[in-house]
């Protein structure tokens, strides 16, 4: 158990900053989720919390305790590898001891004897025992190399993309086996995905990471219902968020916006207009999710936009209905009995109250209904950092 | 009818390549099967007889006990193999250092260290006859050891580093974390996994060191021999025994045919230095 | 908070700044300690490099105990020598024919062994014999085959009515039967060499061009030539390499003769220093020598990455 910080961690490798003044404090026990494309400098983060990487500059802390000058055998971390690392010579059953077996971490043959079957059994794997890693099947490394870094116990479980090489159903299983452990060892626990739904059934709180920076942190639900920026908005969720250009104009003394070639308004909701109007009337884009669009196949007047059918995809539980309204695509999300003929007429209205704005040149968010401005950014590179007392 | 003419091309085909094959095969082992059949001949049977003879011992006889080519060959033996046991130990970190560290002029020193491969022999050994002579070094098995890390450093380093370039760096950095010092890691997870690699190496330099010539001709004079030296004096010699020839070119030949056999998956990795994994 | 740089792993030039943001010393002065006893032998090896540089501007010899500085006579002194030149024509033709023929014959013989079949493994793994045998136990063996008196081959040569064939010991046949000797002892390694890199092409472009109605001969030019170029310029690099400096066989043989007719460089270098014992004298010849091999060896070896690249497809 412990409390991880980093306070303005830079890492250069050459000419390429991987880690960009970056600040995080991951609590006791939380269960944090680091997301972001690949080359976003998630493994990065968790090699220099590791103590694998050398920082350029900041400093990392645990419990407190500035770790810069501590190898990391020191560091008691435990680390899941991408690719694995399983070492190639050894048995399942020796890969797992690997590390109970060491000088510092050392334990008897009982206790680990113990704890491997206790491990094994967890991530059903127990038959393997005497295979090599070449022997094995990728789905069944991978649990192994979870294993070997489940039998210590560590300050810190850092994982990368555990679940990245299993197949979807495995994924799904271990992703629930994971969250139980985790409650039930009660470590605080730094995960590293790209896969969003993974990020946000597992996480307490998910930092996106991108260019070597913090987009934003937050909670699942902050993450998809107030997105910092475009960015964000568009990483979580499926289909992807809709964005589409709007101009904000007067009339009668409400603002309203003027979308898709300029023949059809929508009127935000007036808790969101001040900001729109701070904004300075410059043209806004404008963030719909798929499951927030009504559709018919008939008019309803008023409030209804027209469009056309595109692409009409059925995939399991829900109908995904790509629509052209004036050269922009929006993705809707439709029930599963849901039919549609290519290039037939539709009608879809948007639920205002749940708009999301951004400001087209910086892409950052403006607002949405609802009254709340998004959380502002987690402060950095000035060096100030949340304290967080346990 | 097409049919016809591309099988009677193919089996054309097929029978020019076993033609040059076989033909081929005769130049490369034909020697060594002369070379054999030569040292069971006895002198009088070499001037006569071609393929049929009554073998006989004698000359294995008077070069194993009549002369100090058995000296010779553990001499061989004794250099060569102390040369590359030297090469293996200090030679495998500087491959470990030129995989995984990274510095600027690495790939210069690394290119450095395999021109030493194709420099003159005779160039290093002149200068190093005078400073030889000077510290006393002359003739002397430490001498020839030293010397002979010319021939057995390049290859050593070039093949072992591409071999832990083969290996993950996060498997080093997992074991790290499980709470293993530096040398713990090196001794339990690398070695093992490069020893087939290393192996390999290690028996081609030795045959390399084996079957040097220029340094111990020059290095060397009646204290420390090698084989390749001693055969040469029986060609020199006014009374040739060519059966006695034989012998001494068989028992030189043999040790590295057997070693051949070992290293045959490693062979192309290592002649080629790292360049070709075969 | 100051901005410092932390040096990185290997760079000892680190700055002084807050302590608690450096590596730990002990991690930056691994590297060292452990390079520390190779390097000392190399750089052992590197000393006697140096000395000779600076002995060719000697007139250092065996028989003067004092010796000084002549600067560059004895360099203009060999440029002027014909000597030289004809050992430097020497050391080019034996270089050249020992590397082309071993190159063209190994690489039509690896062609030939290409298909995987237990026939095929067996002769590649008698091949490679002759490649572990020592250059002068090679010329050892070849005398047993070549002599006048004893000789198999002899014997063959006169059923044809070829008698007393003088091998090494006429002027006009020394290089052939050096090449020849040469060839026996390494052609195997460019045997090796191509047929690794004919083992390791990628099955799909074959394939592709198989479907594609390509003949054999379009498919050699256009598609296996081309990728095994990488694996034929390494095996050109050893070899020439290699035969550029021969020393051993040509010494075993018959010590550069007759005459000079097999004099090289390496050869006549050595014969300057040991049998007329100037040593300064010889030393030029081998360092123009070194300088031919090294820039030869740069030169193949750029192209040689150049053109494992396209082969890649860059």
């Amino acid at each position: 158990m412990a409390q991880i910080e980093l306070e303005n961690i830079t890492k250069r490798y050459g000419e390429k900053t991987a880690l960009d003044h970056i600040s995080l404090c991951v609590r006791d026990n939380e269960f944090f989720v680091l997301f972001g494309p690949a080359g976003a400098g998630k493994t990065t983060l968790l090699k220099t919390i590791a103590g694998i990487e050398f920082p350029q500059e900041g400093l990392v802390k645990i419990n407190g305790k500035t770790v810069n000058q501590v190898e990391p055998m020191n560091r008691n971390v435990s680390m899941v590898f991408e690719n694995y690392a399983l070492y190639p010579q050894l048995s399942v059953y020796d890969n797992i001891a690997f590390p109970m077996r060491s000088r510092l971490y050392k334990k008897d043959e009982a206790y680990i004897k113990s704890a491997v079957d206790r491990v094994t059994k967890m991530l059903n794997i127990s038959n393997l025992l005497d295979r090599r890693p070449v022997q094995l099947s990728n789905g069944q490394r991978q649990r192994v190399a979870i294993g070997r870094c489940l039998v210590r116990e560590p300050n810190v479980f850092l994982m990368d993309e555990p679940l990245a090489h299993l197949d979807a159903k495995l994924r799904h299983f271990m992703r629930e086996e994971l969250k139980e452990m985790q409650s039930s060892f009660n470590t605080t626990t730094i995960y590293v995905t790209h896969d969003y739904m993974e990020a946000m059934s597992l996480a307490d709180r998910i930092a996106v990471l991108n260019n070597g920076k913090f987009e934003q942190t937050g909670t699942a639900h902050e993450m998809y219902y107030e997105p910092a920026n475009e960015f964000v908005a568009k990483l979580f969720g499926e289909p992807e968020i809709n964005l589409f250009p709007a101009e904000p104009y007067e009339e009668d003394g409400v603002l309203k916006l003027r979308a898709f070639s300029k023949d059809t308004s929508l009127i935000p909701r007036g808790d969101v207009s001040a900001a729109l109007r701070e904004n300075g009337g410059k043209t806004v884009d404008v963030g719909i999710r798929g499951a927030d669009i009504d559709f018919s196949f008939e008019n309803r007047g008023d409030g209804w936009v027209r469009g056309s059918v595109y692409a009409c995809e059925p995939i399991g539980n829900k109908v995904i209905v790509t629509v052209t309204v004036a050269e922009t695509q929006v993705r809707v999300v439709a029930p599963n009995s849901t039919k549609a003929e290519l290039d037939s007429d539709i009608y879809l209205r948007f639920h205002t109250e749940d708009l999301l704005y951004f400001d087209e040149m910086t892409k950052e968010s403006i607002g949405r209904s609802g009254g709340k401005r998004p959380a502002e950014k987690t402060k950095q590179a000035e060096g100030v950092v949340e304290t967080w007392h346990s | 009818m097409n049919q016809n003419k591309r099988t009677a091309g193919s089996l054309l085909g097929a029978l020019g390549r076993n033609v040059v094959l076989i033909v081929y095969a005769l130049f490369a082992l034909f020697p060594l099967i002369w070379m054999v059949l030569c040292s069971f001949k006895s002198d009088v049977q070499m001037y006569n007889t071609v393929f049929r003879f009554t073998p006989t011992l004698e000359n294995y006889r008077n070069v194993l006990f009549g002369t100090d080519y058995f000296r010779a060959f553990f001499q061989n033996l004794l250099v060569s193999g102390v040369a590359v046991v030297i090469t293996i130990v200090a030679g495998v970190p500087i491959a470990y250092a030129l995989a995984r560290y990274d510095f600027r002029k690495k790939e210069d020193v690394a290119f450095t260290i395999l021109s030493f491969k194709f420099a003159p022999e005779i160039l290093v050994c002149l200068p190093v006859f005078l400073i030889f002579q000077k510290i006393g070094l002359y003739d002397t098995y430490f001498g020839l050891i030293w010397v002979y890390q010319l021939v057995t450093m390049p290859l050593v380093i070039w093949v072992v580093r591409g071999y832990f370039e083969d290996i993950s760096v996060e498997i080093e950095q997992a074991a790290e974390l499980d709470g293993y010092r530096w040398y713990e890691i090196f001794l339990k997870t690398l070695v093992p996994l490069i020893k087939p690699g290393l192996v390999a190496a290690g028996l081609l330099a030795f045959i390399f060191a084996w079957n040097d010539f220029t340094f111990p001709l020059i290095l060397s004079g009646f204290n420390v021999q090698t084989i390749t030296i001693t055969s040469m004096r029986y060609i020199a010699s006014d009374t040739v025994h060519y059966g006695q020839v034989a012998v001494a070119a068989t028992i030189a030949v043999l040790p590295e045919v057997i070693v051949c056999l070992f290293i045959q998956k490693h062979l192309v990795r290592g002649l080629s230095f790292g360049a070709v994994k075969g | 908070m100051q901005k410092v740089s932390t040096p990185k792993k290997s760079d000892p030039a680190g700055r002084a700044g807050p302590p608690e943001n450096e590596v730990p010393k002990n991690i930056r002065m691994r590297p060292y300690f452990i390079i520390a006893p190779g390097m000392i032998i190399l750089i052992g090896i590197m000393i006697p490099f140096f000395m000779a540089i600076f002995l060719s501007f000697t007139n250092y010899s065996f028989k003067n105990i004092n010796w000084h500085l002549v600067w560059l006579k004895n360099w203009i002194g060999m440029f002027k020598d014909a000597e030289f030149y004809h050992s430097l024509l020497v050391t080019l033709e034996y270089g050249i024919l020992a590397t082309g023929v071993q190159m063209i014959l190994g690489s039509v013989i690896a062609l030939l062994l290409r298909k995987n079949t237990l026939f095929n493994k067996i002769l590649k793994v008698l091949f490679t014999f002759p490649l572990m045998v020592a250059p002068a136990i090679a010329v050892l063996i070849w005398q047993l085959m070549t002599s006048n008196s004893v000789g198999v081959l002899e014997k063959f040569l006169n059923l044809i009515g070829v008698f007393n064939f003088p091998w090494a010991s006429s002027a006009k046949t020394a290089m052939f039967t050096a090449v020849l000797i040469d060839t026996w002892v390494n052609l195997p390694f460019v045997l090796l060499l191509v047929l690794a890199g004919i083992q390791s092409l990628p099955k799909s472009p074959f394939e592709a061009a198989q479907v594609d109605g390509a003949g054999a001969w379009f498919t050699f030019k256009t598609l296996t030539f081309p990728m095994l170029k990488p694996f034929m310029y390494i095996a050109l690099l050893f070899r020439l390499m290699a035969a550029l400096q021969e020393f051993g066989i040509i010494f075993a043989l018959s010590k550069g003769g007759p005459g000079d007719s097999l004099m090289n460089m390496s050869l006549t270098a050595y014969m300057e220093a040991f049998k007329y014992s100037k040593v300064g004298a010889s030393l030029p010849y081998l360092l123009v020598l070194w300088v031919i091999i090294n820039y030869s060896a740069k030169a193949i070896v750029k192209r040689q990455r150049a053109l494992a690249k396209q082969a890649q497809g860059y």
